[in-house]
């Protein structure tokens, strides 16, 4: 039975995935109803799930699918013009054949669910062009004898398609049957079929055989006829690919093969599948269409975290590879390690690219659904709506895609409601009797903006506050202050609704709520734009997990921080005096216009210590209309990073929308840049303010308050330089090398007003200590005193270079490294 | 020579199956120092115990959260233990550990002032937690009680949760 299962899970996954490309096959289909590879392709579907549906012995399925084939096949011969008329009723049967199948995959049987009805429909509209006699006749349980009668004439009129096709109808019921009592599964479907064909039972073996052989003897003075007439080629068994299925059915015909079929002894079978099996394969083959597999997402999941990490490795040999440069200058084997190193980072970046792309579906995967969602709602409002598709190839990741199309089946269902009006209405209003909805999806940076335009009545701000009002979800005063933005938000409150009464599409006041709870899930936007009598824009900003970035990295202090580039309109480079201050708020002109400023340690609470610098870098950050100003102490460059969530734990931080992992193996925030600009209206800006906070940490009362570290790698070196500074009684902390050294100062114990600096040292030399220390803002101004052996002239520059404020060379007298030292700490002036 | 061989196979086997029986009464833990008290949490909600690596501070937290640090490519919070119990900060030193800790999808690394031992400790050796503490809040499971000390056992679940 697992085997059966097997292939009961295949045939449904792709079931549905053939009938989600049905709905827009068929809507389509109503806008051109020649196009033949469209009604090619939809007729395919139609006839695999049949096939399918008959070998797993879905009987009312077989049945269902059966008739939507004969319609379809009439529609490709063009027998039948495909108006709205008949595309309800197709429509409807693919909505019997979607309840049938989740009636299967829920319950793994199709009984309970009644086709008949649906049937009769689908045989009055194939006969309505073609028979309107007959139009009452196909009731679903005609007398066994009756329709054999009946349908004589009619089979000396059917062509060798037809022929075949009705032949085909049989072996598969047979097929189905034998397949069923192989599985054991008979009770199962001869319940099935009791239900809808209680009479076949009254035919005997002997009838059915008669009426194959029959049928066969038909076809062939058929095909012989033909023969001499020259009309086709003279092959016994003709089978044209092209029609490969039923074709007119009379309303007589299908009733006496399925009730023939149950009882069938499988004897009779194999006369006919050498003629049928061989069209079932090519039409197989036909409906193949994309070469894919599927794949757990979860090992897609695995696959991202160990690329993630592989990244990482990558940007740390990237830096390793900078930093053996620069101490092997010229060596040979440099060449060498920069072509594995660029190879390695080159390979493992389109890696995570491809990884990354398997978990992208495009939009139009959800978009599809809607041509069919808005032709009903047209039909059922009796409105002129069309929809306008644009950008269905965007891609996002997989679990959006599914998060998304909740919200927009809500939006749509409002526009149509409640945007577009009537079409007198609309003429009155002098726009063209149909209205027109545009959904659009496009990236904007990091985000995917999925756009909902109506060309409807609009959103009339005063009704939303009075409905509003009526409801008592606000009060008068807050009606009164409440802007258009403000306004429109309204329609998303729970319980709001402009809807005079509650239709069966819309009114409720619960759609926008859903919609509004959906898209805050994925963390997304929405964005509504209203003029009145001309339509509304609704416009959904989510963004794209898992993507990779491109992001400035901005330094405050000894802290960095990711923008998405996205948001960057450009950096400029001020001076202080640029920033002006109106109403508490910092503000600078940025060319002809006035642009808010904001420090980013006021955003995220950066401890900041005195900065004398004569300039600051404002990133200009642009969202929607809004701008301003983030002022950051460093720029550092541009980097692409890959976003990874903070967990449960920590989820939900304003201002920050996720964390990064650097090439050094550090985390770096990533700034959430919407949220920082609603934060910057409630910060109270320091930007002007920070000069006189400096002073508190320079405060001495006593001689011990000064602090001065000294490095040296020799232990009498160490003593020295403790003898010559003791008898001040400034406090001394002793380090072995420039690694103990940094690990001090990082601990913060002790806030130190020097350093004596010995360039010779394991470890970590003099010259690379002072650059590392230099790093970090909050030491720009700490003296660094050189006290070293070496005396030449190429290493006091390099001293320099790397920071030293004062070199002084072994030996030395004691007085003289004192009086260095209290002049670089400017030993009790502040006393 | 045989005889003797099979005894002490039989008493190993004795032994062996002795231990089988009572592994369901002891809970192996694995006790560190937070400020003067002993703490163990279960050996099995540990993932692992790492040596201090540098973290990111995360704005808009409270201060017993020190940040994230990055655990071979995952993002993962750090957690003052000293801070979350209202001990004084201090500087890490040689002793002080990341402990790693998870409970479901939820992980968190905690920082801990040095490691103690493995215990196994027999689950009559615990006892509740003082009543003096709510049911609801209590981030103490137990005490345990050995012969020189006794040590306080957490609930990892609670650590991990969320509380501000």
């Amino acid at each position: 039975m697992d085997e059966f299962e097997e292939i009961l899970q295949d045939f449904l996954v792709e079931s549905f995935e053939l009938i989600e490309q049905l709905d827009q096959d068929l809507v389509e289909l109503e806008t051109r109803p020649d196009d033949l590879d469209l009604l090619n392709r939809i007729f395919r579907v139609a006839h695999t799930i049949k096939g399918a549906s008959s070998f797993l012995n879905f009987d009312t399925l077989t049945h269902l699918t059966h008739h939507m084939e004969n319609i379809l096949n009439l529609a490709r011969h063009g027998d039948i013009v495909i108006d709205a008329g008949v595309m309800d009723v197709i429509l409807e049967s693919i909505d019997l054949m979607k309840a049938l199948l989740a009636r299967i995959r829920d319950t793994r049987s199709d009984d309970g669910l009644d086709v008949s009805a649906c049937v009769v429909r689908l045989d009055a509209a194939v006969n309505g062009d073609e028979v309107p006699a007959v139009v009452a006749a196909p009731t679903p349980e005609p007398v066994a004898a009756a329709p054999i009668d009946e349908g004589e004439e009619d089979y000396s009129g059917m062509s060798d398609a037809e022929v075949e096709a009705e032949i085909e109808r049989l072996i598969t019921i047979k097929n189905a049957e034998a397949a069923a009592k192989r599985a054991g599964n008979v009770s199962a479907a001869g319940a099935a079929e009791d239900e809808e064909e209680p009479d076949y039972s009254g035919m005997s073996d002997a009838e059915v055989e008669a009426e194959i052989e029959r049928l066969i003897t038909i076809k062939n003075a058929e095909a012989a006829a033909k023969r001499a007439s020259g009309a086709t080629p003279a092959t016994p068994t003709p089978e044209p690919v092209s029609t490969p299925a039923p074709a007119v059915v009379t309303p007589s015909a299908p009733e006496p093969s399925t009730q023939v079929a149950p009882v069938a002894k499988p004897a009779a079978a194999p006369a006919a599948p050498r003629k049928v099996e061989p069209k079932e394969d090519a039409d197989a083959k036909g409906a193949t269409v994309e070469q894919t597999i599927r794949v757990d997402v979860k090992r897609l999941d695995h696959l991202m975290n160990l690329i993630g990490e592989l990244v990482l490795g990558k940007n740390r040999l990237i830096k390793i590879n900078d930093d053996v440069e620069e101490r092997y200058e010229g060596e040979a084997f440099l060449e060498e390690l920069n072509q594995v190193v660029s190879i390695v980072s080159l390979v493992t970046t389109d890696l995570q690219i491809a990884v990354m792309k398997t978990r992208m579906l495009p939009i139009g995967k959800v978009f599809n659904k809607f041509p069919r969602m808005i032709r009903d709602l047209s039909r059922e409002l009796n409105k002129k709506i069309e929809l306008d598709i644009s950008g269905e190839d965007t891609e996002l990741d997989k679990s959006i895609v599914e998060e998304i199309g909740d919200p927009l089946v809500h939006i749509i269902r409002n526009s149509c409601d409640h945007g577009i009006e009537v079409g007198d209405v609309r003429i009155a209003a002098g726009k063209t009797e149909g209205g027109t909805i545009q959904l659009k999806a496009y990236h904007e940076g990091n985000h995917i903006v999925i756009q909902i335009i109506d060309d409807g009545k609009g959103l009339d701000t005063d009704m939303l506050k009075l409905k509003a009002l009526e409801k008592g979800l606000i009060t008068d005063k807050e009606a009164d202050t409440m802007s258009d933005k403000e306004a429109y938000g309204l329609i998303f409150r729970p319980g709001f609704s402009t809807a005079a009464q509650v239709t069966s599409v819309s009114g409720r006041g619960v759609g926008m709520d859903v919609v509004k709870t959906n898209i805050e899930k994925l963390n997304g936007m929405i964005d509504i734009d209203s003029e009145l009598g001309k339509g509304t824009s609704m416009k959904l900003k989510i963004p794209l997990t898992l993507a990779i970035i491109q992001a400035l990295l901005v330094g405050v202090q000894e802290e960095y921080y990711a923008i998405p580039l996205a948001s960057v309109l450009e950096t400029v480079r001020i001076s202080k005096d640029e920033i002006y201050t109106v109403e508490n708020r910092s503000v600078m002109r940025l060319r002809d216009e006035v642009l808010s400023l904001v420090h980013i340690g006021d955003i995220f609470e950066v401890e900041r210590v005195f900065d004398n610098s004569e300039h600051a870098y404002v990133v200009v950050l642009g969202l929607a209309e809004s701008k301003i100003g983030l002022i950051v102490d460093t720029l550092i460059g541009q980097e692409e990073i890959v976003i990874k969530s903070l967990g449960e734990y920590l989820k939900g931080i304003e201002g920050i929308a996720g964390a990064t992992i650097r090439g050094d193996g550090g985390v770096t925030l990533i700034v959430d840049v919407a949220a920082l600009m609603q934060m910057a209206k409630s910060v109270k800006s320091t930007v002007g303010t920070e000069s006189g906070e400096g002073k508190k940490l320079g405060a001495k009362n006593s001689a011990s308050d000064y602090c001065v570290m000294i490095v040296d790698d020799s232990k009498t070196d160490r003593t020295i330089m403790r003898k010559a500074l003791e008898s001040s009684g400034i406090t001394l902390i002793e380090a072995v090398d420039g690694i103990e050294a940094m690990n001090i100062l990082k601990q913060g114990d002790h806030f130190f007003d020097a350093m004596l600096i010995d360039i010779e040292m394991p470890r970590m030399d003099g010259y690379t200590l002072a650059a590392e220390i230099k790093k970090y803002n909050k030491y720009k101004n700490l003296p660094l005193i050189a006290v070293t052996s070496r005396s030449g002239k190429a290493d006091r520059m390099r001293g320099v270079e790397s920071g030293m404020v004062e070199y002084i060379t072994k030996p030395y007298s004691f007085d003289y490294l004192l009086n260095v030292v209290k002049r670089n700490i400017k030993f009790n002036e502040g006393l | 020579m045989s005889d003797q061989l099979q005894q002490v196979i039989n008493k190993q086997n004795n032994a062996l199956v002795g231990d089988e029986n009572k592994i369901d009464d002891v809970v192996q833990l694995v006790g560190f120092i937070v400020g003067e008290e002993e703490f163990a949490i279960p050996i099995l909600s540990i993932q692992e115990i790492i040596k201090p690596i540098s973290c990111t501070r995360v704005p808009q937290t409270p201060t017993y959260i020190l940040g994230v640090f990055n655990l071979r490519g995952s993002v993962i919070p750090l957690i003052d233990l000293r801070a979350r119990f209202d001990l004084k900060t201090q500087k890490h030193t040689e002793e002080t550990r990341f402990i790693v800790m998870k409970s479901g999808d939820d992980v968190a690394g905690f920082v801990i002032d040095r490691l103690t031992e493995a215990i196994r400790m027999p689950k009559r050796d615990i006892g509740p937690a003082p009543e003096t503490v709510s049911e609801a809040e209590t981030m103490i499971d137990g005490v345990g009680k050995q012969s020189d000390r006794i040590v306080t056992i957490l609930k990892v679940h609670k650590l991990l949760e969320r509380n501000f």
